[in-house]
């Protein structure tokens, strides 16, 4: 079961998002008022027909194995065209998630922008702008469509200014995947729920064995948000916050911060056993995989990238003193409304596509975390999802733990460009937790204040 | 006249956008919104107190001056090695040519596995006959050389070819003539074909420069920009203020005033190494 | 011609000890890339990588050309490709000898002008050419590839430089018979600068062909992708399929390699001077 794997060429989404975002600025004159996107308005008799770009891939992929995830999503919508005669859905794979928000740009450029687009979460700040975009603010209010059941961290993340722009379509979040076998031959137990970040540490150390060319643990140091936000979470566990209340400040630097950041300082510089993985182009997952890194802290779409090893997940350590959290990087169906009735066709649709019937449904074929309280909370549901997606559902439970997000603004790249370096640094034994988070608060203040 | 098409189709292609690039780096600018403010001059004074510019600078000079000479000398020499009639000097020619053709992102996977620090074969080999381990793209130290090698190596094959093609302008009768006159190969080399390669050196410095100090590509696939800044250079600086959201949305006028001050400094190298090159090279006489 | 008599103490030329560690040293990504596409997706995903595979996955290169429009992707390269390169050849020749022969009010502003162009930054320029190949209507098809190309102030500057080590002596005599400028150029200076020509065209063919970023900006419709666009397709949402990727990138660089091959006929001593004699 192959899964999406974020957070790689980040560079690349940007600079083309941007060059694509710049002619539609340009030519704007041009298209202005041009909303009809590819589809019909559905007049006597003849279905809405909607469009809807997705980055799953196709249902059989170049290796010619299936892919669960474009298998399931497919198979749900002919369900709903088949049960909705008055409304057509029409699903195309334009291009891999990385390159979603490009592509959108792009297409919103020429007027062609879909209904219903796949959209990483960290872009709704950006899309907020676009002229078309659907805010879901009072849709989502509705009863029936239950917005409450969605996850926490995956209802802020759609959140921008106080209007609702996107609906969770997946969700995930990070915990410890470990090797079982290292940790027998090295005669220490695996990691439990009641580990804390000493525990975790001691461990670490036992594994690592230079001559063996072994580590106890990976982090990727290449200062993109990757890092960042492995960051977050230890950060948000010592009690701590990236922002403070209004987004006006940082607060990163709080004894909170010093206390994770110096947590991985401890392991990165002084233990040595961590594994800085400086280009994150995919080399922790294969030494993880060739049985020379003994714990990760990863996502259940990596799973699928350890086929030789025998896995445990647990959950993250906490630092004694609070309880467990964990952070997510929750992606988006956003909606466009290219009039003619198209709207209303497309929420009707979105609604039972997100219901959670269909979200039990995608689960359970495509290996995703239920985006939605109830599916995941169900009784029976973690055993039946983990025996099928082994790992997986401690993920599943671990979706109580994501009860933060991180700050939902559009300066959110500049402050985790200044954290990731100011992180990084530290990693490198090159700064100290205390200075570098201060000087990094200096720098995020005054992005915050608009310098 | 002869000059006018290429001259017309250039100055299409370039007088518009660098005249409007100019406009932007007098703007507080976003690529994006129509709002830019004016503010004069302030984009260019605000990168000598930038560190993050001044280091790109410093960087890319550290890069010049490694790879320029390194990769010519080099050339030359590979030139004349190739320029001989021995067999298998087609499948030679082929080889030097070679990572030219390999794309920059294969190039780019290949060496961050060869320098991997812990499992890359250039750190097995030197293990071997007993140097340290080194850090390679890895250490902040360590970066900067190994960037200098993956590039020597890959754009080697093209300071070759033109020397090469340069070399067969060489009369052969000159070089025999010389060593009637008992002149050794060295000398003759020194003496007449040296000289004799002036312009095309004066291609291959003024070339190489301008495209180190732009270096690019390999930067933004394989070390992008770091350890710790130890391989940001100019341009990708510029791409980052310009291109990614990392530095804001406004950063864009910033961006053109770096590449007009960077676009100044390579304009002075180049009229300083045009004006040496011409009291130099000889011309064919 | 007098042969330096010299002992030859090995059996073949001192000079293979040079080039064939050389050779090899360049070779090596070649083989590694080779290497990768002929083997499993789970074998690609090892690491330290796996240099021989045991079993090779020949299946990797039809399946890299049939699972995504490889074929398409072909034509569109070559047509775009062998446009930019003809251009080239004709405009750099002339603009070149015109430089190099001509004088003429304003040579050296002009000349410094196109040399001034060189030493700005790609990526400063890549938007406001966008914005004119848009207004040009050609965004999404092939021109938007071919036009911005039709001039490299590369090749100027590099058939300048070679125009003015050949000797004048033999174009002087052509128009003192009588000869335009324009037959100089074409009769005489062109067969003897061969070497220069396909020095030119070998590498203009390697920029077009490999360019990636502008037909990255300029391009959105799959069915005009170039090659180098289109292997992109193998980068896909949950791993890359990297062994593919190879197979794509070894099938891409095949049309180079033999035009090179073909080319390196043109870099063979003699011809130059061939003029000289008689």
């Amino acid at each position: 079961m192959r899964r999406t794997h974020r957070a790689k060429r980040k560079l690349v989404v940007p600079a083309v998002a941007a060059i694509a975002l710049i002619a539609v600025a340009c030519t704007s004159g041009s298209d202005s008022g041009s909303t009809s996107a590819s589809g019909s308005a559905g007049g006597s008799g003849a279905p809405i027909e909607l469009t809807m770009w997705h980055g799953y891939g196709d249902v059989i992929d170049n290796q010619g194995q299936t892919n669960y995830e474009a298998k399931s999503l497919t198979d749900l919508v002919n369900e709903f065209n088949d049960a909705n005669p008055g409304i057509h859905v029409n699903l195309v794979y334009t291009a891999v998630n990385d390159h979603a928000l490009e592509k959108l740009t792009v297409g919103m450029q020429g007027g062609q922008q879909p209904d219903i687009a796949y959209q990483y979460g960290t872009s709704i700040p950006q899309l907020s702008t676009a002229p078309s975009i659907m805010d879901l603010t009072d849709r989502v209010q509705d009863p029936s469509f239950k917005w409450d059941d969605f996850v926490q961290g995956a209802r802020d993340a759609a959140t921008f200014d106080g209007h609702v722009y996107g609906i969770p379509a997946l969700i995930d979040n990070l915990a410890i995947v470990y090797n079982k076998d290292m940790f027998a031959s090295a005669g220490i137990d695996p990691p439990t729920a009641d580990w804390t970040w000493d525990d975790f540490r001691a461990a670490a150390q036992t594994l690592t064995d230079p001559s063996k060319q072994q580590w106890g643990w990976a982090f990727p140091t290449d200062a993109t948000e990757d890092t960042v936000w492995h960051y977050d979470a230890m950060l948000w566990e010592a009690g701590g916050d990236i922002l403070n209340a209004d987004n006006t400040q940082a607060a990163f630097n709080s004894p909170a911060g010093v206390e994770a950041l110096t947590a991985l300082q401890q392991m990165a510089v002084t233990d040595k056993s961590v594994y800085l993985d400086q280009q994150n182009t995919g080399k922790t997952d294969q030494l993880f995989n060739s049985g020379n890194i003994g714990m990760l802290v990863t996502g259940p779409w990596a799973l699928s990238a350890y086929p030789d090893v025998d896995y445990g997940v647990q959950v993250m350590p906490t630092f004694g003193n609070g309880p467990h959290t964990t952070i997510a990087g929750p992606d988006m169906w956003v909606m466009f409304d290219n009039g003619d009735g198209r709207a209303d066709a497309a929420w009707q649709f979105m609604s039972w596509l997100t219901a959670a019937q269909q979200v039990k449904a995608d689960s359970m074929e495509a290996g995703h975390l239920p985006t939605r309280t109830s599916v995941g909370q169900a009784p029976g549901f973690q055993e039946a999802f983990d025996k099928k997606f082994p790992g997986e559902g401690l993920f599943v439970q671990n979706l109580e733990n994501v009860t933060k997000a991180r700050p939902v603004l559009p300066t959110y790249d500049e402050i985790s460009r200044i954290m990731g370096e100011a992180i990084v640094t530290v990693m490198l034994g090159q700064a100290e937790p205390q200075q570098a988070l201060d000087d990094a608060a200096t720098k995020v203040n005054a992005v915050l204040a608009g310098g | 006249m002869f000059v006018l098409p290429s001259v017309l189709l250039v100055a299409l292609f370039s007088i518009f956008p660098v005249v409007w690039g100019f406009v932007l780096s007098l703007q507080k600018a976003s690529l994006i919104s129509p709002n830019r403010p004016f503010v004069g001059a302030d984009n260019y004074t605000r990168i000598a107190s930038d560190p993050v510019a001044v280091k790109a600078a410093t960087n890319a000079v550290i890069y010049t001056f490694l790879f320029v000479p390194s990769s010519i000398i080099l050339a030359l020499f590979l030139a004349v090695a190739l320029n001989q009639r021995i067999r298998l000097i087609r499948f030679y020619r082929l080889a030097v040519f070679i990572p030219v053709a390999v794309s920059t992102i294969a190039t780019g996977v290949m060496f961050m596995w060869v320098f991997d620090a812990n499992f890359g074969i250039a750190n097995w080999t030197l293990g071997r006959v007993g140097l340290g381990p080194f850090g390679w793209f890895d250490s902040p130290s360590g970066a900067m050389p190994s960037l200098v090698i993956m590039t020597i190596w890959g754009w080697l094959g093209f300071d070759t070819i033109i020397y090469l093609a340069a070399l067969q302008g060489v009369p052969h009768e000159l070089a025999e003539a010389a060593a009637v006159d008992g002149a050794t190969r060295w000398s003759t080399f020194r003496t007449i074909t040296l000289p004799l390669l002036g312009p095309a050196t004066l291609l291959l410095v003024v070339w190489s420069t301008i495209s180190a100090v732009q270096l690019f590509d390999e930067v933004y696939f394989v070390t992008k920009g770091g350890p710790l800044g130890a391989t940001s250079v100019p341009v990708f600086y510029i791409y980052k203020l310009a291109f990614t959201s990392s530095y804001g949305f406004s950063a864009a006028g910033y961006a053109a005033a770096l590449a007009y001050a960077l676009f100044v400094v390579i304009l002075i190298l180049t009229l300083v190494q045009f004006w040496m090159g011409n009291r130099v090279v000889h011309y064919s006489s | 011609m007098v042969e330096k008599p010299h002992t030859k103490w090995l059996p073949f030329s001192a000079w293979h000890f040079l080039l064939m560690p050389v050779a090899i040293l360049m070779l090596v990504p070649m083989v590694w890339v080779v290497m990768t596409s002929l083997e499993t997706l789970a074998q690609t995903q090892h690491f330290p990588p796996i240099l021989w595979p045991g079993s090779f996955q020949w299946s990797n290169y039809p399946r890299a050309w049939s699972s995504v429009p490889f074929d398409t992707w072909f034509i569109n390269t070559i047509i775009v490709t062998t446009a930019v390169v003809i251009s080239n050849l004709l405009f750099c020749s002339l603009a070149a000898y015109g430089f190099a022969r001509i004088r003429f009010f304003g040579k050296s502003v002009a000349y410094f002008f196109l040399l001034a162009t060189l030493m700005i930054p790609v990526q400063v320029v890549i938007i406001p050419t966008f914005l004119i190949v848009k207004q040009l209507h050609l965004i999404n098809t092939l021109g938007a590839l071919i036009v911005p190309n039709l001039a490299n102030v590369f090749g100027i500057f590099l058939l300048t430089q070679f125009f003015r080590t050949l000797p004048v002596e033999l174009e002087e005599a052509a128009r003192i018979d009588g000869a335009s400028r324009l037959k100089v150029l074409f009769r005489i200076v062109l067969p003897l600068s061969l070497p220069a020509l396909a020095t030119l065209a070998v590498i203009q063919f390697l920029w077009t062909w490999n360019d990636f970023l502008w037909p990255l900006v300029t391009i959105y419709n799959p069915s005009v992708y170039t090659l180098q666009l289109g292997l992109m397709s193998f980068q896909g949402s949950h791993v890359n399929d990297t062994n593919l990727l190879m197979a794509g990138n070894v099938m891409s660089m095949l049309p180079m390699l033999i035009l090179f091959i073909a080319a390196q006929r043109y870099f063979v001593r003699g011809i130059a001077t061939q003029g000289l004699k008689g």
